[in-house]
This record gives structure tokens, C-alpha cells and sequence, in this order.
């Protein structure tokens, strides 16, 4: 019965091969043509016969050697003249479940990545408040902590796709973004030990890194849910987050959740920082600016099948799980559906694993292939009755020079050779 | 914030006036519920709670962290500690110190700490921000080939000049901010702000005009009201609140469409951008091979060719990167030696291969590739 199986996976194989050859990305382990009397069964392999690695040999874990192309990327154009102010994307396509390995969350940053000595960390607390704060980072640490489940994404994330289709890869498209389960406390209890003053409105947090990072944040949101985090997932923050303490906003703009967390100011109006003003403002068609914009709005994606994660290494008539996230910073996910030509008809898929608020969600749909081209997309609704748009809807309102918060469905193109593209169904 | 704001981008959609639709049958759509203002947070989010100990029906939480009034942890902080600090400068000019600069002054500044990246009379280029003009383009929309883009720069977008002070004195030099003195930043400020031919009192910002305090706190930036909604009132939280809360103000809608839907044109990629991406897409695995994969060594590899091949590629004047012989006794120095070396120059080698423009972190990035071709 295996065998026959096998055998016909070949003969598919076979067909395949001149095209698997011109995919570029090829998501899948060489696809060995899996032979009667496969060697890598008959005989031993190499990692059977010999020692492996001392465990002394890595006192901090790495990957395998194999998973080297598992790795953020950057694209010049994606930065405002250098490396120093620009960003990493997180290899999206190649992650399972809903956390981001630290290594591979996106760093975005506006001054380089700081490196801080922790020993000399202070966070201060003052404007409208009863006792202005000093705190050293043992202190931040001896209130009662909490560890949560959130995305944080970069509202630009997809920005490039405002005009049209221009890149062929998942983690360009839409790798802004990562998950971790963040530890800390909320910021609510360390208001406590300042006293907040009657008439504080509004908080700007700050960076103490070298771009001195300065966002204005509602009293209403610090007091609701925000935290100050050290960790995540486990270990203290890596560097690119904001190592030793970072600000969590769960929902909201990437750029809100401060790094490098050195100081908030209570105070009774807005501050009106350079990214709240020149950048992180959304410029409609009517030539105004939505000023404030927080929350990331309702989002998904198609994880697999994608461009970088093609069918190429399926035959006719296989049952295939289509795979995806989903996310808001509205709440939680409710559902999604999924079409399969191009946004005309929609059907349910299911919801699996952890469905947590403001956390991406992953979604799933069997299907049987039968080498028919689709066009595939998938649209996310949340817990306020947010939708995902369609492009025209978005760009009906917004217009396409808006830079941020794009949400609209993502499509792929599934050819009958089994490659994907990124294509938009668009007007 | 990207490069792409500026690029003129070649791929574009060609505009119908009106989506294919199938006019034959009627959608079928599932309207959604939104939940009512006072069940949602203040950015129109869900509101949660923490019910029997539990957080918005998924976090069990410890409820006695929440009965203390007070942890009284860490110490007050005194008024030096504070005024060092607080660097901000509101909307309203609150922070912003006294101090003063002329245009002149400002200008040989800027040519100093900022030309080098901003581009002459802040003309931008290598891809850093440009500072000046764009006046008038903030409706452009580029949706067709011909189309121009809007220009967001500090005298076209920027609503307050008080961020533009905030951002100078605390932000730039981008490669070492908190350098200039208050009076330094004034008279930056006022040579950009003459560049963008914003007036005071109705007077042009000429090269003998001072820029003090008081005469900042007078300016009005052309896009001051540019902005929407009004937040800067006293129930600033509030209009958020209403704003986000409305899906309508950013194009997200409340229904379902299942069957019948709206749809229109397939558009593909007519030139992808994935050639500029770093390290090349990949999905295979293998064994990394030798070098490749390493952005870093790519980089220096690139400066190496660039600065110092046109010596250390000919064995005739210097050593060359992979000859072991010659770079064994080199390499037993040190690596701090070599560093010093190559900086400070050592006998036919000059400082720095004769490339001053090149900081003393990629000479070491550029040493360290030349040591590692050579071991
Ligand atoms: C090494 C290059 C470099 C130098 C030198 C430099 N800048 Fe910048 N500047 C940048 C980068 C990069 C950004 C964008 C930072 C970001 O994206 O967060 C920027 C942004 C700005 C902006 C915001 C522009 C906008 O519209 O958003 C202003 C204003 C500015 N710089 C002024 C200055 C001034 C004034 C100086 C000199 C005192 C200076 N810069 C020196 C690289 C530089
Ligand atoms: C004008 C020719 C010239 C250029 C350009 C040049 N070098 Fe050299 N370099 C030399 C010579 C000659 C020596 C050998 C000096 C000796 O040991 O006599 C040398 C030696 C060195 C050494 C070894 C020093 C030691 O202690 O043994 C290093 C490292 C080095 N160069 C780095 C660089 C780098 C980096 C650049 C480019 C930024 C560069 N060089 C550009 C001529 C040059």
C-alpha cells in the first residue's frame, strides 16, 4: 500500500520536475524521489555511526546548521537611508503555531539597536503625579508580574502593496509583525507607588536609545492594559526589543510599544511627537491626515500555501491543509473565511489552537486539490465586527499614499504547477 | 519613513471607473454586531475585564496584586534628576528652554552636521529624508504612470515647529544626538525653517534673523490644520474613542459577503522588488556555505573592493587578503594592532587606505574581513 502510494508520487513527480526545477523557492526538504530500497533506510545513516555534539559544546542553544535560511531579511529600500533606521523582516512563511522565536522577531528600530547595561538602567516617572519615580530594573522587577500572549506589528507592515502587487514573498509582504508571550507587570501598579494627579489625560512614553523615541499614549489605555515587560518568552528581552524594558501596548502600533524604556510623563494634552506628526500619520485623498491612529485592525494571511511555501510538492487530488494568521487589535478573532476565486464566493474555515485577544489566531481549511489555479484569500473578522476590507474598499476611502495600517485581503495565485504568487484583485 | 515614500514606483494600476461586477445575483452578506461605546476601550477595541480572577476570559490573574494600594517601590526622584531628562517640547511649547541662533549661523551648522546626509539645502538623496519643499503636493495621489506623490516634509506636513526643535535637539546628528547646545539647535531650526520660507510675524527669515524663545513660539507651520480629529482638547481621549470606534473613518466593514461578492480585476507583479532583498529568499535546507549568508561580511567585502582592492589586490605593493604566508606574523600582532594599523596608517600603508570618509567601525569590519580570508 506504501509503495503504491510512493509510485505514484513518483509518476507526479516526474511531471513535476522540469517545473519544481524553476520554482525559485522550493519550500520543501529536497524532494528526494523517494526510490524502492531507499539507502537513507537500508543503511545506517552518517548521525547513527558517530558521537554528535558534546552537550558542553552550545551553553546557549542554536539552531541546526540545516535551518541557516530560516533568518530575518532586509531590503534596502525598506529603511530611511540606513541599516541604522530601518527593518528586519521575520520570516513569516517558515513559522508554526503563534510564537515567534526571540531570534527571529522583527527589528524594527529608528537609531540602531542599543545595547544596555542593566546595572545602569533607570526608568523615571514624573509630570502630573504625587511622587515623581526613579525605579532600577530590580525594582521594576519586584512588583507582582503577569505574562501575556500578543502580536506587535509595525503599522507599515505591507506597506509597499499600496499601489500594487510588488513583492513575491510572504515575509516581505507581511513580516512586520512577530508574537511573544511577554512577562512583566502592568503599568497600572507602578502608578500606584507615583500618585496620578487630577486632569492627567495623556502619557508619553520614551526611548532612553539614541533616537530618544517619544510617543503620546491615552491615560485611558495605560491604565487599561499596558505593561512595562523584561521578558519574552521566557528570556530577558533580546536587544531589538528593547532590552532591558520595553513598553507593551497589546493591539497597537508597533511603534507605541516603546524600547528601551527610560520615561513616562504624565501630563493633561498630547504631546505631538515627530511620530505622531511626520511619520505614523495616515494622508487621505482629501489631502488631511488621520493624526492618532493605535489600533492594528483586523488582518490575516494565508501561511501556507504562500509564494515562499508553494504546492509544487503536491499530486493531483491530495487533501492539503491551507493554513493561516490571523489577527486584531480590536480583541479577539471570530472567524475567518476563505475563497477560492478571488473573493467572489467565501467559505468558513476553523479556527485552531489558542484563540487569544489581540494575538494572532491560526485558521485552517482541508481541501482536496485537484491541480485546478485558484485564487486564494483568506478574511479575518474580529470580536467588534471588524472585517477585513477588500482592496477597493480600502483604497476606495483611504486612497494609496497613506503608508500605514494596510489590512485589505492578500491573495495568492495557486498556478497548476502548484506555484503561488502574490497577486490583488483590484479595480 | 521608507524610501519607497519618495521612489517614484513604475508598477501601477490602470483605473476603471467601475468594478466587473456580476450584476446577475444579488450578494448574500452577514451583517456583524459592533458592540455600543461603553463596552469598548478607548481605541474602540473590546473592553476587558477580570472576572473570578480571570482576565478577559483567558488570563487566571492573582487578585491580591491587585488589592495593594501601594508597593512603594524604588525612590522619589529629585528636581536635578528630572530636569536632565525631561528633553521633550510639547505642542504647547511646554519644555522648550530658552536660547538663540540666526539663520546664518544655522546654516554653516547644518553644513557641518547634517549636509552630509540631508543633502545640500536639504535637498535629501542616498535615501535620507529630504527637509524641505512639497508645499501643495499633499492631495497627489500616484494611481496611474505621470501621477506625482505627496511630498511630506517638515515645511509641507509637519503641523508644529515645536517638533521639529524637540526633534533636532534630541534625534540628530542621527549619528550622535544630544550633541548641540540649545543655542545650535535654535539656529538649526531657524535655517530650516527659512529654507521652507516660514514666516514670523509676517517677516521672511532672512541670514541676519535671530531665532529666540519667544519668536519660535510665534510660528504657525502651513499644515497646521492638516490634521484630523482634533485631539487637543480637553476630551481628546474621548473623540479618539468615537473616531476608532466608527470602522466607517478607515474603511473597514461590518458585513460578511459569503456568496455573489463584488470582485474585480487579477493584477500580478509587473517588477518585483525581491532581487534587493538580503540575504537572497531561500527556503532550502543545507549547510550554510563558507561566508556566504553573512550580511556583514558582504558589506565589507563591497568597502574592501571599494577603498583598499586598488593596493591589497596586488601583491607587489600590499599584502593580499589570502595569502596566509604573508598574513600569518601580520595576524600574530593582534587584532587591536592591526585595528591601530590600518587606522592610523603603518609605514606604506596610510591612514585608513587614504578613505577618511569611512568610520573607524568599518575599518575594523573591513580588517576583520581581510583577517578571516587570510587564517
Ligand atoms: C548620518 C546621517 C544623518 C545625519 C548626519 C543627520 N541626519 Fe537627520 N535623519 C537621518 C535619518 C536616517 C532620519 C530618519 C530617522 C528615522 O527614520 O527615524 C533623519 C530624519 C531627520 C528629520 C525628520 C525628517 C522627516 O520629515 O521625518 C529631520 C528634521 C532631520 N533628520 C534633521 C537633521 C538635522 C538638523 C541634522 C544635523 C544637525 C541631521 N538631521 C543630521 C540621518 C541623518
Ligand atoms: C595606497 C595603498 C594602500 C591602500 C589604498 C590601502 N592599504 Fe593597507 N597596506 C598598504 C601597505 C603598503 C601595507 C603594508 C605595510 C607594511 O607592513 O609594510 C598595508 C598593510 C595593511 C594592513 C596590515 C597592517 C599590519 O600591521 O601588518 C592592514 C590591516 C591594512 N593594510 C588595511 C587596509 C584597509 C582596511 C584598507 C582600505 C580601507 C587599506 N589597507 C588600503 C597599502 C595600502
Amino acid at each position: 500500500m506504501k509503495r503504491e502510494i510512493d509510485n505514484k508520487r513518483e509518476s507526479r513527480r516526474g511531471f513535476l520536475k522540469n517545473i519544481a526545477a524553476s520554482v525559485v523557492a522550493a519550500g520543501t526538504l529536497a524532494p528526494s524521489l523517494l526510490k524502492a530500497d531507499d539507502p537513507n533506510l537500508i543503511e545506517e545513516p552518517e548521525w547513527g555511526k558517530k558521537l554528535g555534539l558534546p552537550v558542553d559544546k552550545y551553553l546557549y542553544g542554536q539552531p541546526s546548521p540545516y535551518e541557516h535560511n530560516v533568518v530575518r531579511r532586509v531590503h534596502e529600500l525598506l529603511s530611511s537611508g540606513d541599516m541604522y533606521a530601518s527593518v528586519a523582516m521575520c520570516p513569516i512563511h517558515e513559522l508554526d503555531g503563534i510564537i515567534t522565536p526571540n531570534g527571529l522577531f522583527f527589528n524594527r528600530c529608528h537609531g540602531g539597536v542599543a545595547i544596555i547595561d542593566p546595572n545602569k538602567y533607570r526608568l523615571l516617572i514624573h509630570g502630573m503625579v504625587e511622587k515623581p519615580l526613579v525605579l532600577t530594573l530590580e525594582d521594576i522587577k519586584k512588583y507582582p508580574s503577569e505574562s501575556v500572549i500578543h502580536f506587535i506589528e509595525c503599522p507599515a507592515n505591507g506597506s509597499t502593496e499600496w499601489r500594487a502587487p510588488q513583492f513575491n514573498t510572504l515575509q516581505f509582504l507581511k513580516g512586520m509583525m512577530s508574537q511573544a508571550e511577554w512577562t512583566g507587570v502592568r503599568l497600572k501598579h507602578i502608578l500606584k507607588d507615583a500618585g496620578i494627579k487630577e486632569g492627567a489625560k495623556w502619557v508619553l512614553a520614551e526611548g532612553s536609545d539614541n533616537s530618544h523615541m517619544g510617543r503620546t499614549i491615552p491615560l485611558e489605555k495605560i491604565l487599561d492594559d499596558a505593561m512595562v515587560v523584561w521578558a519574552q518568552n521566557g528570556e530577558a528581552l533580546r536587544p531589538e526589543q528593547g532590552y532591558p524594558i520595553r513598553l507593551l501596548v497589546p493591539g497597537w502600533e508597533g511603534n507605541l510599544n516603546i524600547k528601551w524604556l527610560g520615561r513616562i510623563e504624565i501630563g493633561d494634552k498630547p504631546w505631538h511627537a515627530k511620530e505622531e506628526t511626520s511619520k505614523y500619520t495616515m494622508l487621505m485623498p482629501s489631502g488631511k491626515a488621520i493624526r492618532f491612529f493605535w489600533p492594528m485592525e483586523v488582518n490575516s494571511v494565508i501561511t501556507r500555501p504562500c509564494p515562499d511555501k508553494p504546492w509544487t510538492h503536491l499530486k493531483k487530488g491530495d487533501v492539503v491543509e491551507i493554513e493561516g494568521l490571523a489577527w486584531s487589535g480590536h480583541g479577539r478573532i471570530k472567524g475567518v473565511d476563505i475563497s477560492f476565486d478571488g473573493g467572489k464566493n467565501w467559505v468558513e474555515a476553523k479556527l485552531k489552537g489558542l484563540v487569544l485577544p489581540k494575538a494572532w489566531t491560526r485558521f485552517s481549511y482541508i481541501y482536496k486539490w485537484e491541480g485546478e489555479p485558484l485564487l486564494l484569500s483568506s478574511r479575518a473578522y474580529d470580536e467588534v465586527g471588524n472585517v477585513q476590507p477588500t482592496i477597493d474598499q480600502e483604497v476606495g476611502k483611504m486612497g494609496v499614499e497613506n503608508i500605514y495600517h494596510r489590512n485589505a485581503i492578500v491573495t495568492w495565485e495557486v498556478k497548476a504547477n502548484g506555484e503561488v504568487h502574490n497577486v490583488q484583485i483590484r479595480s | 519613513m521608507f524610501k519607497l515614500d519618495l521612489k517614484r514606483i513604475s508598477t501601477f494600476v490602470a483605473l476603471t471607473l467601475f468594478a466587473t461586477t456580476s450584476i446577475s445575483a444579488q450578494p448574500q452578506e452577514i451583517k456583524l454586531q459592533t458592540p455600543p461605546l461603553d463596552k469598548r476601550a478607548v481605541d474602540g477595541a473590546i473592553k476587558y475585564h477580570i472576572k473570578d480572577d480571570v482576565y478577559a476570559d483567558t488570563y487566571k490573574i492573582n487578585p491580591d496584586a491587585y488589592e495593594i494600594k501601594q508597593f512603594n517601590f524604588g525612590r522619589e526622584a529629585t528636581k536635578n534628576e528630572i530636569k536632565a531628562r525631561d528633553i521633550d517640547v510639547r505642542y504647547d511649547w511646554q519644555g522648550l528652554p530658552d536660547g538663540k541662533g540666526s539663520v546664518e549661523q544655522g546654516d554653516e551648522l547644518y553644513a557641518k552636521h547634517c549636509e552630509m546626509c540631508h543633502g545640500e539645502m536639504g535637498s535629501g538623496g542616498k535615501g535620507y529624508p529630504l527637509l524641505v519643499g512639497g508645499q501643495g503636493t499633499l492631495k497627489n495621489q500616484m494611481l496611474k504612470p505621470g501621477d506625482e506623490p505627496p511630498i511630506k516634509t517638515i515645511g509641507s506636513y509637519w503641523p508644529y515647529a515645536s517638533t521639529l526643535w524637540w526633534y533636532v535637539k534630541t534625534g540628530m546628528p542621527f549619528p550622535h544626538p544630544m550633541s548641540l547646545t540649545n543655542d545650535e539647535v535654535y539656529a538649526i531650526v531657524a535655517y530650516l525653517l527659512s529654507l521652507n520660507e516660514i514666516t514670523i510675524d509676517g517677516e521672511e527669515l532672512d541670514d541676519e534673523y535671530v531665532l529666540t524663545k519667544e519668536k519660535l513660539m510665534k510660528v504657525v507651520m502651513p499644515n497646521v490644520n492638516g490634521f484630523y480629529p482634533d485631539v487637543n482638547g480637553p476630551d481628546g481621549p474621548l473623540v479618539m474613542k468615537k473616531f476608532l470606534s466608527d470602522s466607517s473613518n478607515y474603511a473597514t466593514p461590518n458585513v460578511r459577503c459569503m456568496k455573489n461578492c463584488p470582485t474585480a480585476k487579477v493584477v500580478r507583479i509587473s517588477q518585483p522588488l525581491d532581487d534587493g532583498i538580503r540575504p537572497p529568499l531561500s527556503t532550502k535546507r543545507d549547510l550554510p556555505k563558507k561566508e556566504e549568508g553573512s550580511a556583514q561580511n558582504s558589506k565589507y567585502a563591497k568597502l574592501f573592493e571599494e577603498k583598499c582592492s586598488a593596493c591589497h589586490m596586488n601583491k607587489a605593493i600590499a599584502p593580499v587578503p589570502g595569502d596566509k604566508e604573508e598574513w600569518a606574523s601580520r595576524i600574530k600582532q593582534g587584532i587591536e594592532t592591526l585595528y591601530e594599523h590600518a587606522i592610523k596608517g603603518f609605514k606604506g600603508m596610510p591612514p585608513k587606505g587614504g578613505a577618511m570618509d569611512l568610520s573607524d567601525e568599518d575599518i575594523k569590519g573591513i580588517v576583520d574581513f581581510m583577517v578571516e580570508q587570510s587564517k
